[in-house]
């Protein structure tokens, strides 16, 4: 199927030069008339008792308008896995405990930031502390003490995965292995701190402007927070710095905002800090986790044991997911007969884990892939021959998950060895260089409905009008990944209209189409691609009939879109401009605005994702032997994304992906003190890479059509932050001995593994 | 510790404010001039999202207090491009080469990349990734930047030469 | 945190400026590139009810090198004005790195040299090789002005000989004599926006036969201040340097660290690396000083 001239183009962003002439508005640059300012008050310590609260000085502090604690509020848990109402377990201010350090305790209204933070240092709160836990082996002993009195064992979440006959398969297997690895917390660190601006009107509806990427959700869960009708709030859309799975839940500062607003009246700010994102913000899981794998003679992987203990923080926040997609992610790039996962959501008295760019894949295929580099050197085997022994392919079943609609993994492995130079590389080594591969699969969107919503999981809503433009409503969202570009590609291919005449609206909770669960799990291209198609093509019935009686048509004639045309395709001359059929139909209509509306939610695609995306990557390093210091010299890596939709864009998520893949590896790294203090919160400390640190890089697209996409795409961005820990991890051991199974690779690390210091 | 009344030069207008001697140029750029294009991504002088001219020099505007910003030329973000719908080569190389992606950090980079520029205007790749060591980006992982001032740098030396 | 509140001075002459600081004696801080002090004020809890600005001060940020003099440094000279310096390029290679890789181009832009030496952040990393080069600080104050040598002016983190009412005026450094060479290296896991782990400043004069006429060590980020390495020092002189030699120096400098653990890096770590760095600083500085131009 050929697609139309649109799709696979590199179009610039249509936001873009709003975002480069400073024009493009963020959460913080709002500022309306009569506006205060909120602080929040924050748990000193990571676990204790709440006893006394007394905010009468604060109060009292001139310019200082409201100030609530935990009991002011309709105390209404919350969480984003609304099918699991137990799960739900955060409050957005604490009533009875602590439970982390930064856990909010009290929010403040006044008229200046500085007043506001003033009158917080002057709340009174009395703390008994209690024994706190701060890794998951302590958490899990016999009597730890319980962070949550519902959750015994300090376990809030359990998955378990089984099939095939595992213990035959390792008796029978001949070679087997087992190994423990663990990952460390790193943050999303998007550069836009989180900030959020909310106005009452009408009494008791309220409009909140956030930093954010799930505004559907935050609309129905401050909704239920505040104890009012979800129609009564409404979420809106200004651009939005960066989130990477950062922003996707309601957040206590949303909550006090809103709550605020409609206590005092006015319109309310709250703006953090970095060091308030570095020390309390929600981060990557920490993980133990333990692998055993069995392979026949030939290299061909016949069982997998794989047992996870996620580090969740002190509340639930996206655990959920993270615990049943690690187990998944634990399956889903090798064909093999019998597995076992067991995934723990353990709590612990640090701050929250949640969603961070690739879900609980990146610490799993950490595991998984040095797993299987370290199995093809005991082997005698090369690593890629291993991965093309047992990679997936089309038609190959996930058990349990998903029939694979397009795979281009044994390509992507191929094309990866081919332009790395793989193969003479390793035969001609240089000292101190070495080249290691990783490899990913990733969702392209999830299935599993734990918001239980009751609508559809993307929406899009179409007009189009008599001067031949259209507009395009929906709730996606683009947080600087596109789709505000993609999505206007996807309508002009469908209907022919001029990407320049659409207008778009998005994220906009109170007009535009319910629903869109927002931007995670890289869904949107995928679903709200489909609904964008889907309205398109009830647009083009209602146009259709303006060529047919105009050209007298014989029914069996098909019509095209395209170039702000539509014509018969078989006789293009048979054609009239959009402008002239929209005005056609309109009369037609008496009147009638031309208005469609489409929708998608995955139907008969298991549990998991409509579709998968695969990639190997290939990381070649230089470790200097006398400082450890480990240098990534060039990334290459080959890629199954289905058909880039805007290739500039698909380029763009790699190359940031790389980035985020090479500071997690070998220099992010939040440190926390005996008190569960983070320690790094500041940008000079908590170490991305600069410009100077990246490599450069050389990738090829595997050309694959996955048929559940828009024209044919998939995944592309998310699941590319996954292959770079394990690619340069085996890089490392290649070329200086060191094998890492505890991420970060730190030159202490490297210099230790040698021998150089103790 | 009364206010102080300065002039600020920012693109070329002239603004007398009268500011708390405590308070940054980015914060008397945002909240009082309502420049918001200027970006406070760490407020620590680490990021660079604040990054704005003074004197023709990148400086941090998140450590530079306002008071010293007094009668000195500022340009920020909005002051880059000619005309509404015309803009500064390196917007323009930002724009077509996918430099930006959340935009948070694109003032303070375009304004850090004018600065390498202009003390050196044919800046080997090295250079650029040196001289935009004071930006951090979470989305692009740099190399459609360090293109995009690559193919700014071209245009600009193509325009003094024409 | 919200910035503490203040005045602030803007003195056009060093003479206004040493007046404000005695009016205000307490509770006075000087502010140049601001890069470190309106940090500590707003993070760190620091406090001062008035600033006195050297930035409009006439003639504070003048850089000169003249062969008989030697370099002179103003006290509000600039660390991206002085690391572009010709005269600094040309003959103190260790200290225009130290001023070109430190921070940010931003920071760079804004901070001095002697704010740099003046807060005595143990990581300070234009100390080092000031430190090699034997460096001095005029510090004036109303009633005169004197010269501190560099290696006596560190007390502790954040602690130097400065007394609250003296301004540094300017930082002089004797010309560095024929056959010499010197060198700058760090250490930090990442390439900018970083405060060095390890830093190592050496400078080698070679006598007309060769051998070690003089030699300076100096290391930072691995003690309570900028320190030097007498011992290597010692070892050196005087004697034709081979390789074996300079490794043992380099060795030899591990003594003369306290480094401690902290989150940038630990003790064994940074003891390791001033032996690595140290090696490559004094092969560089031979290298340098046989090739010797300058």
């Amino acid at each position: 199927m050929k697609n139309p001239r649109i799709i696979g183009q590199s179009i610039p962003r249509l936001d873009a030069p709003d975002k480069a002439t400073g024009r493009a508005i963020y959460t913080d640059d709002i500022k309306l008339p009569g506006m205060l300012y909120g602080k929040l008050l924050r748990s000193p310590l990571a676990h204790a008792r709440i006893k006394r609260i007394d905010v009468a000085k604060a109060r009292a502090l001139p310019g200082v308008k409201d100030v609530i604690i935990g009991a002011d509020t309709p105390q209404v848990k919350y969480g984003n896995w609304r099918l699991v109402p137990g799960s739900q377990d955060e409050l957005p201010l604490a009533v009875d405990k602590v439970r982390f350090v930064g856990d909010e305790v009290a929010a403040v209204a006044a008229l200046d930031p500085e007043t506001a933070e003033r009158a917080c240092a002057l709340i009174e709160v009395e703390y008994e502390e209690l024994p706190a836990i701060f890794t998951v082996e302590e958490a899990i002993a016999e009597g730890a003490p319980l962070i949550h009195d519902e959750s015994p064992g300090n376990v809030s979440l359990v998955r378990k995965i089984a099939y095939g006959d595992l213990d035959q398969m390792f008796a029978q297997a001949h070679y087997v292995r087992e190994d423990t690895f663990k990952v460390h917390a790193v943050q999303h660190a998007y550069l836009e701190p989180c900030a959020c601006v909310a106005q009452a009107e009408e009494g008791s509806r309220v409009t909140l402007w956030t930093s954010t990427q799930v505004p559907y959700i935050v609309q129905c869960l401050l909704a239920s927070t505040l104890g009012l009708p979800e129609n009564n709030v409404r979420v809106m859309k200004v651009a939005v710095g960066g989130g990477f799975g950062g922003k996707m839940e309601l957040r206590p500062w949303e909550f006090c905002a809103a709550f605020l607003a409609l206590r005092t009246g006015r319109p309310l700010k709250f703006t953090l800090t970095r060091s308030d994102e570095l020390a309390f913000g929600r981060r990557r899981h920490p993980m133990s986790i333990y692998s055993k794998v069995a392979f026949s003679k030939e290299g061909k992987l016949l069982a997998k044991d794989f047992q996870v203990l996620l580090d969740g923080g002190a509340y639930n926040a996206m655990g959920p997911t993270a615990t049943y997609l690690c187990g998944t992610f634990g399956n889903m790039l090798y064909n093999f007969p019998a597995y076992r996962y067991l995934g723990q959501h353990v709590y612990t008295n640090k701050p929250p884990a949640s969603a961070m760019r690739g879900f609980g894949a990146p610490q799993a295929a950490f595991a998984a892939e040095t797993q299987m580099n370290l199995a093809a050197q005991e082997l005698g085997l090369d690593p890629i021959d291993l991965r093309l022994i047992n990679a997936m392919q089309t038609g190959d079943e996930i058990p349990e998950v998903a029939t694979i609609s397009s795979c281009g993994f044994k390509e992507s492995l191929t094309k990866v060895r081919q332009i790395s130079g793989w193969d003479l590389k390793r035969k001609d080594k240089k000292p101190g260089r070495g080249l290691g591969i990783g490899c990913f699969s990733f969702i392209s969107g999830g299935v599993f409905n734990w918001f239980n919503t009751k609508y559809n999981f993307s929406a899009a809503e179409v007009k189009v009008f008599e001067d031949g433009t259209a507009q395009l409503a929906c709730m996606a969202c683009d947080i600087g990944q596109g789709p505000d570009t993609v999505l206007r590609q996807i309508l002009s291919a469908e209907l022919g209209v001029s990407i320049e005449k659409i207008r778009l609206i998005s994220m906009d909770t109170a007009a535009t189409p319910k629903a869109d669960l927002g931007t995670w799990g890289s869904r949107v291209t995928l679903m709200n691609g489909n609904a964008v198609i889907q309205a398109a093509g009830k647009i083009k019935d209602m146009l259709a009939p303006v060529l047919f009686s105009q050209f007298d048509l014989n029914q069996i004639h098909d019509l095209a879109f395209e170039d702000d045309k539509v014509f018969v395709r078989a006789n293009p001359k048979r054609s009239m401009s959009l402008a002239e059929c929209v005005y056609k139909a309109l009369k037609g209509r008496r009147g009638e605005p031309l208005t469609a509306r489409g929708y998608y939610t995955p139907r008969n695609k298991g549990l998991v994702s409509p579709a998968f995306s695969f990639g190997a990557q290939v990381a070649e390093v230089e470790v200097d032997a006398d400082t450890g210091l480990t240098k990534v010299v060039k990334m290459y890596t080959a890629h199954d994304c289905g058909v880039p939709i805007n290739k500039m864009s698909v380029e763009g998520q790699l190359e940031g992906a790389v980035q985020m893949g090479l500071g997690y590896t070998l220099m992010e790294n939040l440190i926390l003190d005996q008190q569960g203090r983070t320690l790094n919160t500041t940008f000079l400390d908590y170490k991305m890479p600069t410009a100077q640190d990246m490599p450069p890089g050389e990738s090829v697209d595997v050309d694959t059509y996955e048929p559940e996409g828009p024209f044919g795409a998939k995944e592309a961005g998310e699941g590319l932050a996954i292959p770079t820990a394990p690619a340069i991890a085996h890089a490392v051991y290649e070329a200086c001995g060191y094998r890492c199974k505890e991420l970060p690779i730190t030159p202490e690390k490297v210099l230790r593994a040698l021998g150089k210091i103790k | 510790m009364a206010k102080q009344t300065i002039e600020l030069r920012v693109n070329g207008d002239r603004y007398e404010v009268a500011v708390d001697p405590w308070r940054t140029l980015a914060e008397v750029l945002r909240e009082e001039l309502r420049l918001t294009g200027t970006k406070i991504g760490c407020n620590q002088g680490d990021c660079g999202a604040c990054t704005v001219l003074l004197d023709g020099r990148s400086v941090s505007s998140c450590l530079t207090l306002a008071v010293e910003a007094h009668q000195r030329e500022i340009t920020t973000i909005e002051g880059l491009a000619p005309s509404p719908d015309h803009l500064h080569p390196l917007q323009q190389a930002f724009v077509q080469h996918g430099a930006v992606q959340c935009g948070f950090c694109t003032p303070g980079m375009i304004l850090a990349a004018k600065h390498l520029l202009e003390n050196n205007p044919q800046p080997t790749e090295q250079e650029i990734r040196r001289g935009l060591g004071g930006n951090l980006c979470r989305c692009t992982g740099y190399n459609k930047i360090v293109e995009a001032v690559q193919a700014a740098a071209q245009e600009l030396a193509a325009g003094k030469e024409g | 945190m919200a910035m503490p509140h203040f005045t602030v001075h803007q003195p056009k002459t060093l003479e206004q400026a040493l007046d404000l600081l005695s009016r205000h004696r307490s509770g006075v801080k000087l502010l140049a590139g601001g890069t470190d002090l309106l940090m500590k004020m707003r993070q760190a809890g620091l406090k001062a009810e008035h600033l006195v600005s050297l930035n409009r001060v006439e003639g504070l940020r003048t850089i000169s090198y003249r062969d008989e003099d030697g370099l002179v440094i103003g006290g509000a000279a600039r660390l991206a004005d002085v690391g572009r310096h010709p005269g600094v390029a040309q003959h103190y290679p260790a200290l225009a790195h130290a001023c070109s890789v430190m921070a940010t181009p931003q920071i760079r832009n804004m901070g001095t040299v002697a704010g740099n030496l003046v807060n005595a952040a143990p990581s300070a990393d234009t100390a080092a090789p000031l430190l090699a080069y034997g460096a001095s600080l005029v510090a004036v104050e109303r009633g005169g002005r004197r010269q501190i040598k560099l290696q006596d002016f560190f007390r502790g983190p954040g602690l130097s000989v400065l007394e609250p009412l003296e301004i540094v005026e300017a930082i002089r450094v004797p010309a560095p004599p024929a056959r010499c060479g010197s060198a700058y290296e760090r250490l930090s896991a990442r390439s900018q926006v970083d405060i060095a782990a390890v830093g190592v400043a050496g400078l080698l004069n070679l006598d007309l036969e060769g051998r070690v006429l003089r030699c300076r060590l100096a290391l930072g980020a691995v003690a309570p201040t900028p320190v030097r390495c007498l011992e290597a020092e010692q070892m050196l002189e005087g004697q034709a340097p081979d390789e074996a030699l300079l490794m043992r120096a380099g060795a030899s400098c591990v003594r003369s660290c306290q480094p401690i653990d902290d989150v940038r890096a630990s003790a064994a770590f940074r003891r390791a690396m001033v032996q690595v760095l140290a090696q490559r600083v004094l092969k560089r500085c031979l290298a340098l000083a046989q090739g010797g131009a300058s």
